[in-house]
């Protein structure tokens, strides 16, 4: 095709998706402007002393060194963190997929909406407000569990559930027990549900039925969805701090003390905002790391298949 | 032309219609709004003000009783005497640290906030607050001649020394104090008597009528976990030093020091921490935290989470450490169904420690609402030398501190003491009035440096108080926290000691017969 006329083409595929491209510049530019750029300044402001409002001075390598090697609450809070995303990653991994299993096994389609309606419904409460009760209804002073331990004449295990050091960790992963309200139960049921008849007929004529058929044929199949969650679970674990903030504020002194607190205190409570994105980059590493390390070596049903 | 094609344009042209009409300014059609807008509009200025939850217009103190009316009353007062004047009220907020720095930071905070003086001095040297001093040495010309504030605004204030404790790091003014706050000891009268015990005199007659209590079946005291960082500490810390500020308290400030005699600043604790003081090497120091451990013995067992005033309604408790309010909300309660009454906490003998100084407690209440003004306030000219907006942010403040004004606000509910001159104390008041009369403080511990000292104080303390940590252990949080602590400072104020220095070797004749100093470094 001559140069001129591949030009034209060009320009007329162009001009035919031009409205796409219109509607696609804004949200790119609201991206670029909202989620990029500031990742790109936390980068470069986490090399300097830097408050709001303040005087801005070079400092090099000094956050990550004072984060690493001068901050007694770094190596707490990592721990902390680790704890933390290890029991998420377990809780998120198994409970809802063996429920999502036992929703599927109900005979009736009607049933299994109806338990998947009952399942998804806690996802429309307000996870502050759900945090707020578990705070004072569950683990308070007058709370639930200190009320049932005194009715049981074990008043004498009443205790500040989530100001003692001993319980504090303990109770907060406890929170939202039994994990079984929200989207991960719908999406191992997806995958439970994508799983070809013919895959689950074979298994019963084997002989491969119950536990052994989970084990062995099920969860391999949902291996793809296994990994999202990991993945999604381990960033929640060490982005997040919203949680705790509400509910114990990194304390008693720092049990539940986590590096996403150490980074919000800093930015808002200290005026550091330079050591904060210092902090917010080391997170930002750890994450990429470990998805990437999960991409290579955590297979997806896919990779399986493919390999099979 | 292909229907697809018509349909995405379509589609555009919408998205971005729609887009412009979501992102164009609303526009009220309420009729208050309207009239709000074009008054806003009439006026030259339209000022933003934080009054704060205590009197904030629409709001009940502490839960109970009548809501507030007179700031209301006083603004729309104002409006009438200055048309070009527009007040908006701003609500509080609970976070109120985090919605400062980012409002401040932007420019946009109201022109006068409510918020501890203490929460700003982290910020004073960004320019986001105007230091006070000099308006305060201007005459209120909301007060007659003669009456104090007519020559000098400071003048009306009645208690100058806590007010003028208020001062920045940087030795400026940041707030006016608009009136006070103070605690006592509640105590349930009807459990008094049944047990047998009366208020204490000194502090070994307190801990045994504690005793007493507990025989008997009650918690003695209800306290929460933040009045061991702050208030106790304090008292604590004043009953052991006090005897040895002869020797240690260093600089003397020729506008304050009539106020605030022998009070420890920032400056000096960096001193003295070089020195040893406040470390595990000052006796002192190991004392504070093993009387402040003691005295949580005899406190509710769930000092972090317990609702405190629960057990004392309940009168399972006998007494409760709080706050002039307390008075109010018991007062106001047609439940109440016992007596109570109010005490001071006694001093400290030499038999509670050898190290006590012996004199009564100090102070611990002191500025309740505190009134700053933002940056916002000079944003006509950008300098506060010569911004009209400023002055006209000053002079509402001057306005509210004009005797009927403010009697009309501080005295609508009997829930704080009146810091203006000549403006009665409500009778329910008057207990913790006298006890603002006491000396001031030697230092306000946990506020002495910035908001990560305090929060490192306030994680570590309960920790120890309820034996999760040792004292060593605590001791050495404390230390380091310190040492952070005054590394900031000197760095941030480029703290010159040469002046301590010499004042320090000045003092060396006072130290040298009292006991129990700190040993040198090394020895």
């Amino acid at each position: 095709m001559p140069r001129t006329a591949m030009h034209a083409s060009w320009l007329l595929r162009l001009r035919a998706s031009l409205a796409c491209y219109a509607l696609l510049g804004v949200p790119i530019v609201l991206l670029g402007l909202f989620v990029y750029l500031p990742v790109c300044w936390a980068f470069s402001k986490s090399l300097f002393e830097y408050e709001v409002g303040g005087v801005s001075a070079f400092i090099g390598m000094a956050n990550y060194i004072e984060f690493f090697t001068a901050d007694p609450t770094t190596y707490v809070a990592l721990a902390n963190m680790l704890v933390f995303t290890l029991a998420a990653v377990l809780i998120r991994l198994t409970v809802p997929l063996i429920v999502a299993k036992l929703i599927l096994s109900i005979p009736s389609e009607r049933w299994r909406h109806v338990y998947r309606v009952v399942f998804l419904l806690p996802v429309v409460v307000s996870s502050v407000a759900m945090l707020l009760i578990w705070q004072g209804l569950v683990f308070s002073h007058q709370g639930l569990v200190n009320e049932l331990l005194q009715y049981l004449g074990l008043g004498a295990l009443r205790r500040a559930w989530l100001a003692d050091p001993a319980t504090a960790m303990g109770a907060v992963i406890f929170i939202g027990f039994p994990w079984i309200g929200g989207f991960e139960v719908l999406i191992y049921y997806a995958g439970l549900s994508a799983i070809p008849q013919s895959v689950n007929e074979a298994a019963q004529l084997e002989g491969c039925v119950g536990l052994r058929k989970f084990l062995l044929i099920d969860i391999p199949l949902v291996l793809s969805q296994l990994k999202l969650m990991l993945v999604l679970t381990i960033i929640a674990g060490i982005q997040g701090f919203q949680n705790l903030l509400i509910v114990t504020r990194g304390g008693p002194g720092y049990a539940t003390f986590v590096p996403g607190l150490q980074m919000y205190y800093n930015a808002f409570s200290y005026q550091r905002f330079g050591y904060a994105c210092a902090i917010g980059v080391v997170l930002f590493g750890l994450i990429f790391g470990l998805t990437i390390l999960n991409m290579l070596y955590f297979k997806s049903s896919e990779d399986i298949q493919a390999t099979a | 032309m292909n229907i697809w094609r018509i349909l995405r344009q379509t589609a555009l042209g919408a998205t971005l219609v729609a887009g412009a009409w979501l992102l164009w300014p609303a526009r009220g059609d309420d009729a208050t709004a309207n009239r709000d807008a074009a008054a806003a509009r009439a006026a030259t200025f339209t000022l933003r003000v934080m009054p704060g939850q205590f009197y904030a217009p629409g709001i009940a103190p502490g839960g109970v009783g009548e809501v507030n009316r007179a700031f209301a009353d006083v603004v729309a007062a104002y409006e009438q005497l200055h048309p070009e004047i527009k007040i908006v009220l701003e609500p509080s907020l609970g976070n109120l640290r985090e919605y400062l720095v980012t409002q401040l930071s932007a420019g946009t905070a109201p022109d006068i906030v409510m918020c501890n003086v203490e929460d700003v001095w982290g910020d004073v040297h960004k320019g986001w607050y105007v230091p006070l001093d000099a308006y305060l040495e201007e005459p209120n010309p909301y007060c007659a001649a003669g009456q104090p504030g007519a020559q000098h605004w400071w003048d009306q204030f009645a208690y100058q020394a806590i007010s003028r404790a208020k001062t920045g790091p940087d030795g400026k003014m940041y707030c006016i104090t608009y009136d006070m706050v103070e605690t006592a000891i509640f105590y349930n009268k009807d459990i008094f008597r049944k047990v047998g015990v009366t208020p204490p005199t000194t502090w070994d007659e307190f801990e045994a009528l504690m005793c007493t209590l507990r025989a008997a079946g009650y918690t003695p005291l209800q306290m929460v976990s933040v009045l061991y960082c702050d208030w106790a500490l304090d008292l604590f810390l004043d009953q052991l030093y006090a005897a040895i500020l002869p020797g240690i308290d260093l600089l003397k400030d020729p506008v304050r020091e009539p106020y605030l005699d022998g009070y420890l600043d920032y400056d000096e604790i960096c001193f003295l921490f070089r020195k040893g003081y406040f470390t595990r090497r000052d006796p002192r120091f190991r004392e504070l935290w093993r009387q402040l451990r003691r005295f949580r013995s005899f406190a509710n067992k769930d000092i972090a989470t317990e609702d405190i005033l629960r057990a004392f309604i309940a009168q399972k408790a006998a007494m409760l450490w709080s706050t002039s309010m307390l008075a109010y909300q018991l007062d106001a309660d047609p439940n109440m169904d016992f007596a109570w009454g109010v005490f001071y906490l006694p001093r400290f003998t030499t038999n509670t420690s050898r190290y006590a100084s012996d004199v009564d407690m100090c102070v611990i209440g002191g500025s309740g609402v505190q009134y700053e003004i933002t940056n916002s306030s000079y944003t006509d000219t950008g300098d506060p030398a010569t911004s009209r907006r400023l002055r006209w942010v000053i002079d509402f403040l001057r306005f509210l501190t004009a005797p009927a004004n403010y009697t009309a606000i501080v005295n609508e509910h009997p829930i704080q003491v009146p810091n203006i001159v000549g403006v009665p104390v409500l009778p329910l008041m008057q207990p913790f009035a006298e006890i603002l009369k006491r000396r001031y403080t030697t230092t306000k511990w946990c506020y002495t440096f910035d908001l990560q000292f305090l929060d490192v104080l306030g994680r570590t303390l309960p920790l120890y108080l309820d034996d999760h940590l040792t004292l060593d252990e605590l001791l050495d949080w404390q230390e380091k926290n310190l040492a952070s602590a005054c590394a900031r400072f000197e760095r941030r104020k480029q703290l010159d000691f040469t002046a301590m220095e010499q004042r320090w070797q000045a003092l060396a004749p006072q130290r040298a017969p009292m006991h129990d100093l700190p040993a040198p470094e090394g020895r």
